[in-house]
């Protein structure tokens, strides 16, 4: 690694710890300053009320709330829930993660292996049925809402395989919408990392297809044809892999869309991961949760797009930093 | 019957001359004829017309109240009298899906114009002052990168608080960026020009250099790209809606229909069929609509 | 050993077909250095392509044979096509940058080449690999096989092309503008490698370029492509003593000469090649043309014998334009200048270029000009009517157009009498 390099790490880490502090302070100061708090519901009053308010630092300023939680949280702690009374967040969150990434991973894969592959046949048959017919699946990926297509999907495996049946509903639909465990097999992963994958997967196709197309043209492309490679050879070793520089561009985003979609599929299919966690404390004012989880996906996106820019610099040796 | 020439004979270089000047407006010409050879983006057209045709009319008038309680039997099948069917509490589905659709094009339009007011102006500013100001823009660009937008949107909707304007706001606080880098680009390369140069050389303001001069050569691409938040906007209100999070109840919107289907799912599938197709072929509209400008007028994009 | 009969290429493009090459007929013996030389745009790089089975779509080989060893490529499927490809004919492009790709690394890109062929025995090809580097002179050859084509200056980097051409020990080699990339210096290095290689190896070159200078110095024959066709070809010497085509002599005369001043301008030919969808009819040099006759509007001359070994397509021919129309003393070199002709009517070339355009913009342009359509009508009905043939709505414009003119005429008539 050159020197170069380390310097743009070193750039990147700074810019994931001013996001993390932006972000962090922009969401805390946000929450904590709505009116209402979680314990309204425990119908606490008066001192008791104070005592509880004390005892997790709600009655300081802010400012001073916001600079324990950082005191905390740089030593991994991320404080206490509010709901789940006494539960610390950070071994909670983390499980949650270690959910999320198995069905953001599974997603990932099914959107980068599908959009590639659809997105390179649709270049090398520019302007045949079959290209009209993969854009127009991926302008349709991105087109249907996730819920859409889970819900499709739940109703399909319901018609098509009546008899797999156990779920929450107790009734003859069944899809087991209820993840078993906190991890999910092979089995119960496919459907929601589908639903979740597939919209990400149609941007994939698209980029693809247009870099395919671009590459094509290239000289390079000629000179190996010229060398008489196999048109397979010179489609996946010369063109695909200068193709992968423009579709590495976008797997930051495409982690954030990730994150986005697994919220509702989470939800949906009632996954216990992050997702999930992150609308229940937000609806149910565990804010403490809310900051956290919050945190913790702002990092997975900095830590994702550090990784993609070192990616490139495997992928396509001209670039250095 | 040949008459006689009175006109002095055309030449070869005026022919030419012709042409060339003719070159700048036929662009526009050109992509107006592309875009109406797009049979796809004609129909998404039409069926947008569509739309915003219901959307009006359900000002005025629909089947029964969308939001009047018992108008049938909780989840009542389609039927001659509510072809779409009820809801669990008996509101008719039609009526409501008719009213979703000024809250879906409302989401989609409203925050495009934020998204289209903010972008623009930052994108220009940094692109036109660089240095210090480019760089303080860009960073906070870049933490915008950094954070999970559907995040984002749920926090600045609970703390703005559920109104269509709030929501509208917290959307665009997650998709403004790819404007704002966008015309900070077109922008940059712009201000190097030699009408540019000429306008700040005879003394024009810097905002009507961005506002009269830049701006508009930089109109193609801002259109295009502004095309493109109106179905990730709708998408992402519809999520919102979906998570509990969006246009407050009763108020009827698609994201909120659908939440309400697949709760329904075990004992009906009508409640989230149509508000789930209505969505999707929207949504499909404006890209096959947003893919059709763009392949029409940035011809790098040219199958 | 290689025979191209009547070779015509074409793209299908949505303005039309692009007739990048015509009627191209050419021999080469083994062993030989053949150079082929036009301005850029004349066809040269499709007809390489062509012979090698490389034009893609929108382009195809519409007409003629390949002959390689009596093998007719044109009828080759892919894989047999393949198979020749790198094996049996090389080719080398003009920038060496673009034509090598960047993510693989140099060594890799040449051994590839003789891993697709089995021709060199799979162990023995990581050694040559290094041997061919060193053989085009690259310095450090061991170590510069691990690296990458940015890595490399332009000149090594053309080297290692060529390395890699060589890698199977094709018998003919294509090289398309081998040294248009590269500075002067460089430039003589690699003609003086290709010419080596031919001498010591006996390869049959085909060396492609713009520039006359380059094939004086590799090649023994030499064909002058315009327009998609040969108009000129014979020996070296005879072509540069004495050019029959008013090209080829426009060609060498754009030549720095040795015993000319250094620093006297490069005379470049006037004007442009013409449009290969639409070229104007009879000789398509004739728009450029010094010493074009009447003939050179209506009728295509032939390629014919005008020495011995050497053939050239003209009506004229340069033995002509210096016995008659004083060449020699020429200093315009202005089309029609030497022989005074003018082209029958600039308006044939409006419609022509008319005619490639889409109805409406036809209509607008004839909107705009009225006084385009009245000549066309009094001066090339025949021109008009293939306009009309193309765009049938300039008809309804023709009738009302002319009606009118003539309500105006007889009005015009009426206050002056
Ligand atoms: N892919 C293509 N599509 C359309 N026309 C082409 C294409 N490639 C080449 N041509 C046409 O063929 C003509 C000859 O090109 P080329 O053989 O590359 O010229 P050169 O003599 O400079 O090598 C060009 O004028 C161009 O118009
Ligand atoms: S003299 Fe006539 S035939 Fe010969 S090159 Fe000129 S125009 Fe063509
Ligand atoms: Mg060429």
């Amino acid at each position: 690694m050159t020197r170069g390099t380390l310097i743009y790490i070193g750039q990147r880490v700074l810019l994931i710890v001013v996001t993390l502090l932006v972000v962090s302070f922009g969401v805390f100061a946000a929450v904590h300053s709505l009116p209402g708090n979680a314990f309204i519901s425990e119908h606490l009053h008066g001192a008791a009320l104070a005592s509880v308010l004390h005892q997790y630092g709600l009655d300081q300023p802010i400012p001073i709330q916001y600079w324990n939680f950082l005191k905390g949280a740089i030593h991994g702690d991320l404080g206490n829930s509010f709901v789940i009374q006494g539960e610390a967040i950070t071994p909670l969150v983390l499980r949650e993660l270690s959910v999320s990434m198995e069905l953001g991973g599974a997603a990932l894969i099914i959107t980068v292996g599908l959009g590639m592959l659809f997105g390179v046949i649709a270049a090398m048959r520019q302007n045949t049925w079959v290209d009209y017919l993969l854009t127009t699946i991926a302008v349709i990926g991105y087109s249907v809402p996730s819920f859409v297509l889970a819900t499709l999907g739940i109703l399909l495996f319901a018609l098509a395989l009546p008899d797999w049946t156990f779920s929450l509903f107790g009734t003859a639909i069944g899809y087991p919408l209820r993840w078993q465990g906190t991890y999910g097999d092979i089995v119960q992963l496919s459907l929601p990392a589908i639903a979740l994958g597939f919209y990400t997967s149609g941007q994939v196709t698209r980029i693809t297809r247009a870099a395919m197309l671009d590459v094509v043209q290239q000289d390079y492309i000629r000179t190996a044809r010229a060398k008489g490679l196999k048109s397979r050879v010179v489609t996946i070793r010369h063109a695909l892999r200068n193709a992968m520089v423009p579709v590495t561009s976008i797997l930051g985003p495409l982690v954030v869309s990730i994150i986005a979609g697994s919220v509702i599929i989470e939800n949906i299919f009632g996954i216990p991961g992050l997702g999930k966690e992150f609308v229940r404390s937000i609806t149910s004012h565990d804010y403490n949760v809310t900051v956290g989880v919050f945190t913790i996906y702002t990092l997975l996106i900095g830590v994702a797009n550090l990784g993609v820019d070192l990616l490139y610099t495997v992928i396509d040796p001209r670039i250095r930093y | 019957m040949a008459t006689t020439i009175t006109a002095p004979p055309t030449t070869v270089t005026e022919y030419a001359g012709g042409t060339l000047a003719r070159e700048q407006v036929s662009l526009w010409r050109d992509g107006w004829r592309r875009l109406r050879r797009n049979k796809l983006a004609l129909a998404a057209v039409v069926y947008l017309g569509l739309l915003v045709v219901v959307a009006v009319i359900a000002f005025f008038w629909t089947p029964y109240k969308p939001n009047a309680i018992g108008t049938c039997d909780t989840y009542a099948v389609p039927s001659g009298a509510h072809p779409f069917g009820c809801d669990e509490l008996g509101r008719d589905s039609l009526s409501r899906l008719m009213v979703g659709t000024q809250v879906s094009l409302a989401e989609g339009v409203g925050t495009a114009i934020i998204v289209l007011v903010v972008g623009v102006t930052v994108g220009l500013i940094a692109g036109y002052f660089r240095g210090t100001v480019d760089a303080v823009i860009s960073l906070i660009i870049n933490i915008f990168y950094g954070i999970p937008a559907l995040l984002v949107a749920l926090v600045l909707v609970v703390v703005l608080g559920q109104g269509l304007l709030n929501i509208m706001i917290a959307i665009s606080a997650t998709i403004w960026m790819d404007m704002a880098r966008l015309v900070r680009g077109q922008t940059l390369s712009l201000r190097e020009r030699e009408f540019i140069e000429a306008a700040r050389a005879s003394g024009a303001k810097s905002g009507k250099i961005l506002f009269g001069h830049i701006f508009p050569n930089a109109m193609g691409p801002i259109i295009v790209q502004a095309t493109f938040v109106i179905p990730i906007a709708i998408l992402t209100g519809a999520f919102l809606s979906f998570l509990g999070l969006g246009v407050p109840p009763p108020q009827a919107d698609w994201g909120g229909m659908a939440s309400e289907g697949v709760a329904a799912i075990r004992y009906v599938t009508h409640i989230v069929t149509f508000p789930s197709i209505a969505l999707s072929v929207t949504l499909l509209a404006f890209n096959f609509f947003g893919d059709g400008l763009r392949d029409a007028f940035d011809p790098r994009q040219k199958r | 050993m290689l025979e191209v009969k009547h070779l015509s290429t074409s793209f299908f493009t949505d303005d039309g077909e692009v007739k990048a090459v015509r009627d191209v007929t050419f021999d080469l013996f083994p062993g030989e250095t053949l150079g082929i030389v036009g301005e850029s745009g004349c066809g040269k790089s499709v007809t390489a392509m062509s012979v090698l089975g490389l034009v893609q779509r929108p382009g195809k080989i519409v007409g003629g044979q390949i002959l390689f060893k009596d093998r007719d490529l044109t009828k080759l499927n892919s894989e047999e096509l393949r198979q020749i490809r790198g094996r049996d004919i090389a080719m080398i492009f003009q920038d060496p940058l673009s034509s090598l790709n960047p993510v693989l690394r140099v060594g890799f890109q040449i051994d590839e080449a003789m891993f697709a062929h089995d021709k060199i025995a799979k162990e023995d090809v990581p050694e040559r690999g290094v041997n061919l580097l060193k053989q085009v002179r690259v310095p450090d050859a061991q170590r510069r096989v691990k690296d990458y084509p940015h890595q490399f200056s332009g000149g090594m980097r053309q080297r290692a092309m060529i390395a890699m051409g060589l890698s199977n020990r094709p018998e003919l080699l294509i090289a398309d503008e081998p040294t248009t990339a590269l500075d002067v210096t460089v430039q003589a290095q690699i003609l003086e490698l290709l010419r080596d290689l031919n001498q010591e190896m006996g390869t049959s070159i085909i060396l492609i370029t713009h520039n006359l200078g380059v094939v004086a110095g590799l090649c023994k024959r030499v064909v002058v492509m315009y327009a998609g066709e040969i108009v000129e070809e014979g020996p070296v010497e005879q072509i540069f003593e004495s050019p029959q085509h008013p090209y080829t002599w426009s060609l060498l005369r754009s030549l720095p000469r040795v015993d000319e001043k250094r620093h006297e301008r490069l005379k470049s030919i006037e004007g442009l090649p013409p449009d290969l969808i639409a070229p104007p009819p009879g000789c398509k040099f004739n728009p450029r043309c010094p010493f074009r006759i009447e003939k050179c509007f209506s009728e295509d001359p032939p390629l014919e014998m005008v020495g011995t070994a050497q053939q050239a397509k003209c009506w004229v021919t340069m033995k002509r334009a210096y016995a008659e129309m004083n060449a020699a003393t020429i200093t315009d070199t202005r089309p029609g200048a030497a022989s005074g002709v003018r082209p029958p009517a600039e308006l044939l070339q409006v419609v022509a270029d008319l005619r490639t355009l889409e109805e409406p913009e036809v209509l607008e342009t004839l909107a705009e000009n009225p006084q385009l359509l009245e000549q066309m009508v009094s001066e090339e009905p025949a021109a008009l009517e293939q306009l009309v043939a193309d765009h049938p709505a300039v008809a309804e414009k023709l009738v009302t157009e002319e009606t009118a003119a003539a309500v105006d005429g007889a009005a015009e008539d009426e206050k002056s009498e």
